[in-house]
């Protein structure tokens, strides 16, 4: 088995990876899987080099993390914390923030896509219906009726 | 996809700042798919939730996800619960508690006391569940009231599942909408049904059944009708009529198919079996089981009928002035088999829980366990032997409730008091007993479920408490409970208020309107609680001397 593998990214660059550290993704350790070690490198037709290489440089860091079951749900969701060093590595533009949260998605690295959701969601807490469309420039459809009638709907919950 | 430099990925400011576009930036959060953005919205705290609901239409539908709110409920409302119950170790409540799941799972049937949304076919708002048990958590409700009768004397009400049935002179019997107290179903006038014209009812019992409510009153010449209610239909009809059940007026009366307990004005209890098992059956007669008389019981009391087992349980709370702590309550439970059998019938008081005797330690034998049968208490047996008692009444209960486990009394010292009864095939016993402070007036009524959950109404109406119970169990006569621990407070909102009172409203200052929602013209007196479910409590008020009112506090 070799310890290293590589990746061909959407746009047309191959990547050398240690295998321990691909394996983060679900998708490319099944792949790995059921390819047998050919030595070929993997496309990875959805995501771009400048992504991957951010994705790798992820999962270079937390190869050593335990994988967590799938069904601490709860646990999962019931802090929005990042740890530091997640927090840095997300210091990124929208466009790269959306771009990993696609890719882990698609790579399916679920610790990786929490830790883009959670980025997301701190963005939205606390903030104001007017704050968070111009934060992600979101088109508001209502017409101010509509606005006027939701925004009294949900008056009970706001802190 | 738009063409991109490498070191884009290293600048941490947002794009909106460093472009110079004159194009506005994608959306990028949008053009998620539902699945992703409902994940990112999984992160989020009901208040985020509902921000996010006024961002567009796509986000007003995944931020409404029910799904998303049902787990939002389970945390906020389930788990905890089924965190403490795990925990309670030793305890009177049902044995049911310890296959609570503590772990989320979307199975509903797996959620204790959620059986209510689990009917088939019934789709649950999952956001309106949260929302209703917010607001009952924070005692934000609706108020709106109906105005039913002109008399001196209040009616006689009950809510059953979802209907209020109302007894009075003028209109019979009525059955009205818990959910719109203004629409009326039916009514049935009594002439119709008793040869005297205007006769007085004086008690009323319900009982439920899947869409059918059997209702019995009792007259001030000691007979009863039962009727019927058919929910489907709205019709209500009677039944069948009995006369002599008491020497009498009939005074308070229990309803647990096909047995009714009567209590008559001359102190007789008695027990009675509906002959025939078809409920609509006309030829229904009534066979006494049992009759006590009650020499010694005293007003308010409560009768209260239960099923344990093959075994019916009639029960009789009562109070009486004992000598080392005032005003007592004694516990008499009658046990029935299916065929109507007296089983046994057996006594307790709450005069040791008073003095603390068993706050902790258990009850040792069996020692109020008595095969006679009567209403006096053995005062003699109770050995006042630790001094002090440390609760003590001196005037009588105002109100008493009891659902078992919980048996609640309120009092005009602004203080209920709880106590726990159990009562298995070995024992008749009291554990604990705890005042409950919160109110700062005198209470008039308290009502409780056999969950805990109780709502106790100021004499004046000005103040009502909810109370949840559950929690305050472990530490039963442990330790006080702190003020307003286990009890929210009723913030009502008075939406019609300005219409209702447009007549009344001159005579008092927009500031008593607005610090607790007075009404201006003074008098005005809680008659009593009707009762409460999931969604409502009713409570019966009686405004400007004779004019009887329904009020509804809606918490959805």
């Amino acid at each position: 088995m070799s310890s290293q593998i590589t990746l061909t990214s959407s746009d047309g660059v191959d990547i050398s990876v240690d295998r321990t550290v691909a394996e983060r993704s679900i998708l490319i350790k099944n792949m790995l899987e059921d390819l047998g070690d050919s030595g070929e490198a993997i496309p990875i037709p959805n995501v771009n080099e400048a992504v991957l290489k951010k994705v790798i440089e992820w999962c270079e860091h937390h190869k050593n993390d335990p994988v967590t079951a799938t069904d601490d749900d709860d646990n999962r969701r019931k802090t929005t914390d990042i740890d530091e060093w997640d927090q840095k590595f997300m210091q990124v533009d929208q466009e790269m923030l959306f771009e990993i949260i696609l890719a882990a998605n698609y790579l399916d690295i679920k610790a990786l896509l929490d830790v883009g959701c959670k980025t997301v969601a701190n963005m939205i807490k606390g903030k104001s219906p007017e704050e968070i469309r111009k934060t992600f420039n979101i088109q508001n459809d209502f017409t101010p009726e509509e606005e006027d009638q939701i925004r009294r709907e949900n008056e009970w919950a706001e802190e | 996809m738009p063409k991109r430099h490498l070191d884009d990925a290293l600048v941490t400011q947002p794009p909106s700042k460093r472009r110079d576009l004159k194009s506005t930036p994608p959306d990028r959060l949008s053009s998620l798919s539902d699945e992703l953005l409902l994940q990112i919205l999984s992160f989020l705290p009901i208040s985020s939730l509902n921000i996010c609901q006024r961002l567009s239409r796509r986000f007003h539908t995944l931020a409404g996800d029910p799904e998303l709110w049902k787990r939002q409920y389970y945390v906020q409302w389930v788990r905890p619960r089924a965190r403490r119950l795990a925990n309670v170790t030793r305890s009177t409540l049902p044995s049911k508690i310890s296959a609570a799941r503590v772990d989320y799972s979307p199975k509903v049937s797996t959620w204790l006391d959620h059986g209510h949304l689990t009917e088939d076919g019934k789709i649950t708002n999952w956001k309106g569940q949260y929302r209703l048990r917010h607001n009952w958590s924070t005692g934000v409700c609706r108020v709106s009231e109906v105005k039913f009768t002109e008399s001196q004397t209040p009616p006689l009400a009950q809510l059953c599942a979802g209907v209020v049935f109302t007894a009075d002179t003028v209109h019979g019997l009525r059955a009205w909408a818990a959910k719109d107290p203004a629409h009326c179903f039916a009514e049935i006038s009594f002439s119709d049904s008793v040869e005297t014209p205007s006769i007085n009812p004086t008690a009323l019992t319900v009982s439920h059944f899947v869409d059918e409510r059997e209702v019995v009153v009792g007259f001030e010449d000691g007979q009863a009708c039962r009727y019927l209610f058919n929910v489907r239909t709205a019709r209500l009809q009677l039944v069948s009529r009995h006369t002599g059940l008491a020497d009498g007026a009939i005074t308070a009366m229990a309803l647990s198919s096909p047995y009714l307990m009567i209590v008559s004005e001359n102190e007789n209890l008695s027990l009675y079996n509906f002959q025939g098992s078809a409920r609509s059956s006309k030829s229904a007669k009534l066979q006494k089981l049992t009759s006590l008389s009650a020499a010694n019981m005293v007003a308010p009391m409560t009768l209260s009928m239960r099923r344990s087992g093959v075994n019916i349980v009639a029960t009789i709370v009562y109070s009486f002035f004992h000598i080392s702590c005032g005003w007592s309550l004694g516990i008499q439970e009658l046990r029935f088999d299916r065929t109507g059998q007296q089983v046994e019938s057996r006594l307790t008081s709450t005069v040791e829980s008073q003095h603390g005797t068993f706050s902790e330690r258990g009850r040792p034998e069996s020692r109020t366990r008595r095969d006679s049968v009567g209403l006096d208490i053995d005062v003699d047996r109770i050995a006042p032997d630790s001094g002090e008692p440390l609760i003590v009444h001196l005037h009588p209960p105002t109100s008493i409730s009891y659902s078992h486990p919980y048996l609640l009394t309120s009092h005009a010292d602004n203080t209920l008091t709880m106590y726990l009864v159990v009562s298995d095939n070995q024992r008749l016993f009291v554990r604990g007993g705890q005042r409950l402070w919160g109110h700062t007036s005198s209470v008039s009524a308290v009502q409780v479920t056999n969950r805990g959950k109780a709502i106790s109404v100021s004499g004046r109406g000005d103040e009502i408490r909810i109370w949840e119970l559950e929690p305050a169990v472990r530490s039963l006569g442990s330790r006080p409970l702190l003020q307003d621990e286990n009890s929210i407070k009723v913030h009502p909102e008075h939406p019609d208020r300005d219409e209702a009172d447009l007549d009344s409203a001159p005579t008092g200052s927009p500031g008593d309107i607005a610090e607790e929602h007075e009404v201006p013209d003074g008098w005005s007196i809680i008659q009593g609680c009707v009762g409460f479910d999931e969604e409502r409590v009713l409570l019966l008020r009686e405004k400007a001397v004779g004019t009887q009112l329904l009020e509804c506090y809606d918490f959805t």
